[in-house]
Parts: C-alpha cells; structure tokens; sequence
C-alpha cells in the first residue's frame, strides 16, 4: 500500500510556483530582520556625537595661522628711583590657536623721578659728615634710567573666549601666559660716573652702570578684540636681568663695582594696539 | 500572496518605528541647519550658534535664561514677516546673547576668605589674610564687610637705605584694618579652556570705607617704646574678578586700594613719649595696593533659575 505524503513532506516534488512563495518568504524575513537590527545594532554603537566636540563650534578662528602687529606705550610699574615711559612695537606669529612667538620692543620717551628718589635727595645735606654719605647731587647722579627693552617671548593661550560688558557690549578675548628673553638698556642720571670695573675701589661710592643687560622675560596679557582684525593687547611683564638701580654699593664690602649687579626685577604695563592679518579669520568647523 | 505582504508590511512598520524614534532622538535639526549658519562670532551669531548646542550638550553651555520653545525661537530668527505674526510676542530682541549665566548670586551671602600681599611697596611688603562677607543684594549689585590682618617683611631696599646713603627710613607697619564695601559687577564673560570646557567668570568693581591700624616702626631701635600707633580713616576702591567653579563655589582675584592718612615718626629730638611722637607726627597719604586670591563660598548653597512665565 502506498501513502500519499503531503506535497510539504515532499520538497522533490514542490512546483516552480511553491519554490518562488517560499524565496519571497524568507526574502521579507530576511528583510525585515536585517533592517531592524541594524538601526539597533547601530543605535547600539553610537556614542554621543558631542562626546569629542569642542566646546565652541563654528567660530572665528582669530589667532590660528595669523601674524600680528602693532604700536602702543607701556610704563614700569614700582620702580625705586625713575618711572619710565615707553613708546613700543609689537609682531608676531600664531602657529597655533594657542601658541604664538612674538618680539617687541620699547622705546623711553620720559623718564620720571619717583616720591621715594625725592624723599631721600631731600634728606640729604650738602655737606655730609662721612664720605660714604653723598650729596643729592651724587645721590641721584648713579640712579639708573631704563632707555629701551627689547625681547621676543613665545605665548602660551589655554583660555578664549567672550564677556559683555553692561549686558550690551560684547567682545572676544584670550588670555596668555609669555615666557621669553629680553635685553634692557640702561644709563645713570649723569653718564660723566666713571665705569663700573670688576675691581673694587673703595673711593669709587657711584659708578655707572649702563649698556644692554640681558635677562628673562615672563608675564601675562590679553588681547580684547574690537573687530576680527583689531584688537587692544594688555601685557605686564617682569624683566628680570642683573642691574643697580641705584648705581651704588650693594654688597656691602664698600665702593660700587660689577658685583654690585643684582638680579632686579624691572615691571611693565604696556598696552597695544595690533592688527592681525589676513584681516579675515578662518572659520573653525 | 497574503504571507509577502503581512511581511512587508511588519517590515514598513519596523523601519517605520525607528525611523520616528531616530528623529525624536536627533531633535532639533533644523536649529542646529540655522547654528551652521553663520559662525559663532558676535552677539547675534552667539545666539544662533549656541542655542541648539545648548540643548545638545547642556552640560557644557549651560542652555539659556529664555528658553522659548525651539519652534518659535526659529520663526523669530526667520525675522519673516510671516513669523511675527505667530502666536507669541517674543522678537529675535527677546533672545539674550549669552547662555545661561552658571551662578546666581542674588539674595545669596558670600564668605570668601583671602590672602595677598602689598604690591606698591619699595621697603616693607606686607602680606594680608583676611575675609569678606558679602550680601547679594541682586545678581550685580552688594554690600560687605571686610577684616584684615596684616604681617610685615621688610625688603632689602629698607636694609640698602642705611648703606648706600647713610639715611633711615620711615616706615610704618599695618596690624589690622576693617572695612564696608560695595560692589557692582559691570563685565560677565565665559571662556573656552583649550576649547574643551566653558568657564564663566565675571568682573566687578568695589567702594567703600573704614580703618587701618599702623604701627610706627621706629628708625633707632632705642626708640622702640616711644613707637605710637594710628587708626587711620581709610577709603578703597578696588576691581576683581570671580570665576565660577560651582554652585557654591567661586576663586577670586583682587586688586584693591587702600588709601591711607598715615602718620610717621617725627624728627626724634621733638618728642620724649609716644603721645608726644604722635602729636608731632609727619601725616602723609599712602595708597596701600594689595592683590589678593581667594575663594567665594555661597549660602544657600543651591539656588534656582527662574524663567518668565
């Protein structure tokens, strides 16, 4: 006796027209799987778009890959005997948003006498009792005047950004930290004062101290852009280099000598004015 | 037949699913076409550039103090005719610029300790530790009180005076000094950290009045009991700056004038005593500079935003 099986138990006997249903089917099957596990699957690996996003998009890169120059005026800050005034030049190149090397120079066109040089010339007599004690004359004759700082720095800029000012002016600014070289000029009040030797004389009480002293230059500025190609840049800066503001003995071993050169402090304020160019900034993306 | 097309369709409603649930989840794109616009440079572009970043990446800027709705912040930047007929009154000049301020200071008390040093000095440098307590009175404006404590150290330039021209100076010594300010904060900035991290900070502007305590540091030690000290009226005016690292927490810089009617030690053979010395004293104004770093802490510590209704 035969048994007729059911043409599903019989896949050898399926008609073309079976086989093309059960391709459809396991084509939508296959289909609609594919499609729903991969949106998953990818859902899955996303991570945030913003997770390595900067914090600012779309701005106006002002610095990037741009020189700058400008003119300006500083001023030594807490200075013992001079203030001194300076006309000053700025350049520089940004390598990057954040790295800059830069070379100014500044230029005295006045120096004046500090409250501190007028209390001690005013309490001075002209005929003084001992010899290490001077007249206001040779007192103020050694004190020593700056006539020109000249230095290139490298400028480090970690912060960027925007403020208002009463909630209607708005400005884009950075904040740098410098790190540089620098070379400062200097010349006693009276130039006649013999030169400073190495040898100690105790006769010589004055002596002048003068030419370019190299030293350090470290500080920190800013710039406050007005338009993406001007902007005021504000620095404060300490030079420090072996001077002798006043001219006199120092150590103590009595007369004025080189050894007399101590590493001084010298503080300035300057304040600029620099165009950058190309005078239009790139756009970050 | 009727199998292919049941598939079909559970497959169209899959893709269908997730394709709406992508979109809620991406939000917003038609904000973040309008940032891309134009780059996030000044006021208005600041405003554009920031929104939809605001409301992807929350955590960074902060979002804004007015938050219309994203729709209608669109058809007001449209600046379309069309738009200003919509059912809100807000204009484009309704948008502040800038995110979210990240600290509210009004109706809050800061005490903020500090310490500093005397920058103006070419004899004695004086280091300072002292606190303020400030009330807000609103996000801008305060009124505090400050006490300081003061420590001298002389500089070699007071040693040089007596080698160099065999002359002494006057000097004097601060002990301690108090004062009343009041404060207003005209500049409000955030910066980006290498571009990673925003940081908003702010600049204020401070008066007011009280007094120092001085001491005469006599020039011949043998004089030292004849040494008076002076309470000195004293006017300040000072600028600084606080960045705000939490909602209770700020760092502070300062640099603050302290203007001082001092009086020094007279010519020594014009008095016998202190009392003489101080009648006799030589008075002069002294400008005290003093920078100082500190911390800001907030009570409450927490505070809320409020948003137009």
């Amino acid at each position: 006796m035969t048994i007729q099986r059911s043409t599903k138990d019989m896949p050898m006997l399926t008609t073309t027209e079976h086989a093309s249903r059960r391709t459809a089917r396991r084509l939508s099957l296959l289909v609609a799987l594919a499609v729903t596990a991969l949106p998953l699957a990818a859902q899955a690996q996303r991570k945030s778009p913003l997770a390595d996003a900067p914090a600012v998009r779309k701005r106006y890169e002002l610095r990037q890959t741009r020189f700058e120059l400008g003119v300006g005026g500083a001023s030594t800050v807490n200075q013992d005997f001079y203030h001194t005034f300076f006309v000053g030049v700025k350049a520089g190149f940004h390598f990057t948003d954040w790295l800059s090397l830069s070379a100014f120079g500044d230029f005295a066109v006045a120096n004046v006498s500090t409250g501190f040089q007028g209390s001690i010339t005013d309490a001075l007599g002209d005929n003084p009792p001992i010899d290490r004690e001077p007249t206001p004359g040779e007192a103020k004759a050694g004190m020593q005047k700056i006539t020109n700082i000249l230095g290139a720095q490298l400028e480090f800029t970690p912060f960027t950004g925007k403020y208002s000012m009463f909630g209607k002016l708005f400005a884009s600014y950075d904040f740098y930290g410098l790190l540089g070289a620098a070379m400062i000029s200097v010349k006693p009040t009276d130039e006649a004062l013999p030169d400073c030797g190495d040898a100690k004389n105790l006769s010589i009480f004055s002596c002048k101290v003068s030419g370019m002293k190299p030293g350090a230059n470290v500080g920190l500025g800013f710039h406050s852009y007005f338009t993406n190609y001007l902007a005021l840049n504000v620095e404060f800066r300490d030079v420090i280099a072996k001077l002798n503001p006043s001219g006199r003995d120092v150590d103590g071993v009595g007369g004025a000598n080189n050894a007399d050169l101590t590493w001084t402090h010298t503080l300035l304020v300057s304040a600029n004015l620099q165009f950058f160019f190309p005078t239009v900034p790139g756009v970050s993306f | 037949m009727k199998r292919p097309a049941i598939c079909l369709f559970i497959t169209v409603a899959i893709v269908g699913w997730a394709a709406i649930g992508h979109a809620k989840k991406g939000g917003g794109g038609k904000a973040a076409d309008a940032g891309e616009a134009k780059p996030a440079d000044d006021g208005a572009a600041d405003t554009k550039a920031s929104e939809p970043k605001a409301d992807a990446a929350g955590s960074e800027t902060g979002g804004e103090a007015v938050e219309p709705e994203p729709g209608k912040v669109e058809e007001e930047i449209g600046a379309e005719p069309k738009a200003q007929k919509a059912t809100t009154t807000l204009t484009w000049k309704d948008i502040v610029v800038l995110p979210r301020k990240a600290f509210l200071k009004g109706n809050r008390l800061e005490l903020a300790p500090f310490s500093g040093v005397t920058v103006n000095d070419n004899l004695i440098r004086h280091y300072v530790f002292g606190v303020d307590l400030n009330y807000f009175l609103t996000d801008a404006l305060w009124v505090g009180v400050q006490g300081q404590y003061y420590v001298k150290q002389t500089l070699p330039e007071y040693q040089l005076l007596g080698l160099q021209y065999n002359r002494l100076s006057s000097a004097n010594k601060y002990l301690y000094g108090g004062s009343l300010n009041f404060g207003y904060v005209p500049v409000y900035g955030k910066f980006a950290w290498i571009n990673r991290r925003i940081v908003q900070w702010e600049i204020w502007a401070s008066a007011g009045f009280g007094v120092t305590m001085t001491e005469v540091m006599a020039r011949d030690p043998a004089n030292d009991s004849k040494a008076f000290k002076n309470t000195a009226l004293t006017p300040n005016v000072g600028i600084g700056s606080r960045f705000f690292l939490a909602d209770w927490l700020t760092v502070n810089f300062a640099l603050r004038d302290y203007i001082i009617p001092d009086k020094y030690e007279p010519n020594p053979n014009t008095y016998a005593n202190a009392d003489q010395a101080k009648a006799n004293a030589d008075s002069k104004l002294v400008n005290n500079l003093i920078f100082y770093v500190g911390v800001g802490i907030y009570f409450p510590m927490k505070f809320t935003y409020k948003t137009p209704g």
